[in-house]
């Protein structure tokens, strides 16, 4: 019994492994896909751009600002900041800016269900355009982001778009640079590969579009799931819609600076992810709508979280089995112990140290050791969280509750780049 | 020794341990690169790089004014670079003359034949160059004209008109406030202009075949099919009639075939490929997994995603934009964007036949022909 348990667990590594590995070999040897960038002219639809924000007051300036700067036409371009219950300042700072701005449309929820997706769905009831972009307030649009964001609606297969989120305070603390590593593996080798393979890019909350339309075909926001974004994924690609990845639509963002944040970060996206994983695994390995490609892809996608639970699992099963003397035996079994001690340890490494080396960076590859210890941290996160939601579906406990990210931001950057240049040292080149 | 043996021993292993990792350490002390990555600021538009060139020599102007008044050369640097100011108009661009020069200011700018020239140019008004001459990147106040066989190896960018005669090419950037013409055998990359004309022996009006009404075809009508007002000529090509919510999507597992002179009301999205023929009316947007083919005298009035080859056939029209991930063929009288709203088309390689009119962006990453 054990013994089969082992062998699964150890395929299951396998299987990751190769799947890491294949999406970072496609990034550096195999066809590029980027099948919207070089839109540049169009008539540019009229748009809506909504800004999740819940006790934001120290960002929520920043991102209305770049937003009113972005090369879109002003008359196709709504901004609607979601102001969600906060008891800050938020409030009072958007309506500074609507009084300057009046194509500010602020929506201030001032009461119903908590969390992100149910602030969505009661603003998208505002929203009169087919296009609708979404930003968290932490995020900081560059100039031609919007554009980016909205050329691949002119598909219409696209249901929905994202963009790539780039750390904006990676020299702060240990856990923003290997957050910036992850980041970095996460969508320049993950995203762009599923984008360049006909798979499944995910479309992940902010940085990103949605066809108002085929957000309506799928019943609108889940406000039950606690990733919406994944549960989003899912829903359209069950009903036919695409989600597809711009790398180059870049996007800062501010990575949490404190490990309880980011502990409890992960333990939201993992638990958000099982439960898309329940709500969606039979459907999308079932559905005949999608290719044999998006539909493995869609599948293991779904299963990452688990992967953490199964690597734990793996390694005590492993250490009962040996020391219980059970022959584990076997050619495959021999060569997937292998890749699970090695291996499978090392690929998304690998996959990170691939995506520096796209990104064009040089020292902070230097840093990829250290990602054993965030790997570490992650590991048991995840693992707890699944624990949870076991243990929670056993006692049956109450829904499971959304917790917003916290900032470490203090006030405005008020030039997002320098503010954070002025604290590193830069190397100084020596003059000829 | 009893205890200088096993603290070695675990001092060695302590540094053994430490040794792959210091190069972390450092670098989390040191912090050498620790800079957010840089993300694209500039907003993507072709004319960069000829505005930032013009906004480097504009401090230049009195200076250059002032040397068109006494009618003589001037050697000046600015920003790190050498820029030659032409006040007179008989300067023959000799590479004798521009040795170690990198720009050149000038009123008009004529290249003799065959001169290949690694300066860039900044012209106040007209730029020709001579049959096989070649530069290396060139700014117009007015028009600029490549005679047959010239070159251009960077940029051109014309606040007038851009005409290509036979045989040339356009390497990088090519964009005009205006038009551009090419003749035939002219080779491009990346161009735009509110008109961009392939000259060539056809000349009729494409827009007359294009907008007369065609009855929709019975069979049409699960699609969402709706018959146009026949009294209504001409079809507005904007892109508020590429996001129309309420148009149906179909989506077609294998290839799909609009039948010539059959109107259609949709967004299709084909897993195989796609033909719309002869005649007719495709009023939603189209994707084909595989290759797209619009037949002669069909209109596509959304746009055109193409995950293989696509081929427009004669006095075709499509409203834009087009993405094709595969090479392009576009027939003789093909029309693609509208002067109201203009557009892109973005595609591996293109070939295009002569009279045809493009209206925006064209962007042919491996390289465009025109056909003769």
């Amino acid at each position: 019994m054990l013994l089969a348990l082992f062998r699964v667990t150890l395929l299951l590594i396998c299987i990751y492994t190769a799947r890491h590995y294949y999406f970072t070999l496609n990034r550096l040897f195999g066809r590029q896909r980027h099948p919207y960038i070089d839109v540049e002219t169009a008539t540019w639809p009229a748009i809506t751009v909504l800004i999740a924000a819940h006790n934001e007051e120290a960002v929520i300036a920043d991102i209305i600002q770049a937003l009113l700067e972005v090369d879109y036409p002003p008359e196709n371009l709504t901004i609607i900041p979601v102001n969600d219950r906060s008891t800050d300042r938020t409030r009072e700072i958007i309506d500074e800016f609507v009084e300057r701005y009046p194509r500010i449309e602020p929506f201030h929820r001032v009461s119903g269900k908590p969390g992100k997706a149910a602030a969505l769905k009661d603003a998208m009831q505002r929203v009169e355009t087919e296009i609708v972009l979404i930003f968290d307030a932490d995020y900081i649009p560059g100039k031609a982001l919007i554009r980016q964001l909205v050329v691949p609606f002119f598909d219409p297969e696209v249901g929905a778009v994202m963009g790539r989120v780039v750390p904006l305070n990676v020299g702060k603390k240990l856990l923003t640079r290997l957050l910036d590593l992850e980041r970095s593996g996460g969508y320049q080798v993950d995203q762009q590969a599923r984008m360049n393979l006909h798979m499944v890019p995910q479309y992940g909350g902010t940085v990103a579009g949605i066809r108002k339309s085929a957000l309506e075909e799928i019943g609108g926001w889940n406000e039950n799931a606690l990733a919406e974004d994944t549960d989003l994924t899912y829903r359209l690609l069950l009903a036919g819609w695409k989600t597809v990845y711009e790398n180059r639509a870049e996007c800062y963002e501010e990575v949490p600076e404190r490990w309880p944040v980011r502990v409890r970060q992960i333990m939201r996206w993992a638990k958000g992810h099982n439960q898309a994983m329940i709500s969606y695994l039979a459907s999308t390995a079932r559905t005949s709508e999608l290719s044999w490609f998006e539909r493995i892809d869609g599948v293991l996608l779904l299963g990452v979280y688990l992967m953490g639970p199964a690597l734990l699992l793996g390694w005590l099963l492993a250490v009962v089995l040996f020391y219980t003397g059970v022959q584990i035996g076997g050619g495959l079994t021999v060569l997937a112990l292998g890749a699970f001690t090695t291996l499978g340890n090392f690929a998304a490494f690998f996959e990170i140290a691939a995506a520096t080396r796209l990104d064009g960076s040089r020292q902070r590859i230097r840093l990829l050791p250290l990602t054993l210890f965030g790997f570490t941290v992650s590991l048991i996160s995840v693992s707890r969280a699944a624990w949870q939601q076991v243990e929670a579906t056993i006692l049956g406990e109450a829904e499971l509750v959304w917790h917003k990210t916290e900032r470490s931001r203090t006030a405005p950057a008020l030039t997002p780049v320098a503010s954070v240049l002025e604290e590193v040292p830069v190397p100084v080149e020596d003059s000829p | 020794m009893a205890f200088w043996g096993p603290f070695g021993l675990l001092l060695i292993t302590a540094a053994l341990l430490l040794l792959p990792v210091a190069p972390a350490l450092i670098e989390l002390h040191e912090r050498t690169d620790a800079a957010p990555l840089l993300t694209s600021s500039h907003d993507g538009r072709i004319v960069n790089f000829a505005d930032a060139f013009h906004a480097r020599l504009e401090p230049l102007r009195p200076q250059f004014e002032l040397c068109r008044h006494n009618e003589e050369l001037v050697q000046v640097s600015i920003a790190g670079m050498n820029v030659l100011l032409v006040g007179r108009d008989d300067f023959h661009f000799l590479p004798d003359e521009l040795k170690s020069i990198s720009a050149v200011m000038c009123a008009h700018a004529l290249i003799p034949a065959k001169q290949v020239l690694e300066t860039d140019i900044h012209a106040q008004k007209t730029l020709e160059l001579g049959e096989s001459a070649a530069v290396r990147a060139a700014l117009s106040g007015g028009d600029i004209i490549l005679r047959r066989n010239s070159t251009a190896f960077r940029w051109l960018h014309a606040n007038g008109n851009i005409y290509l005669l036979e045989g040339s090419s356009a390497f990088g950037r090519l964009s005009a406030r205006h038009s551009i013409h090419l003749e035939p055998g002219c080779a491009f990359e990346h161009m735009f202009a509110p008109q961009i004309i392939t000259t060539g022996s056809y000349d009729e009006d494409p827009a007359d075949e294009l907008f007369k009404p065609h009855a929709p075809h019975a069979n049409a009508l699960h699609a969402g099919v709706r018959q146009l007002n026949p009294h209504s000529r001409r079809v507005s090509a904007n892109a508020g009639h590429v996001f129309v919510p309420s148009r149906p999507r179909l989506r077609v597992q294998g290839d799909f075939v609009l039948d010539p002179g059959e109107t259609m009301n949709a967004n299709v999205i084909a897993t195989g490929e796609i033909r719309l023929g002869a005649g007719s009316r495709f009023l939603g947007s189209a994707k084909g997994y595989h290759d797209v083919d619009i037949e002669e005298g069909a209109s596509v009035h959304g746009s055109i995603v193409c995950g293989g080859n696509l081929r427009l056939g004669p006095r075709s029209f499509v409203a834009g934009p087009i993405m094709a991930e595969g090479n392009a063929r576009i027939a003789r009288g093909s029309r693609i964007g509208s002067p109201e709203s203009l557009t892109t088309i973005s595609v591996n390689a293109a070939q295009i036949a002569t009279g045809c009119t493009l209206h925006g962006t064209c962007w042919a990453r491996a390289g465009g022909k025109i056909e003769g």
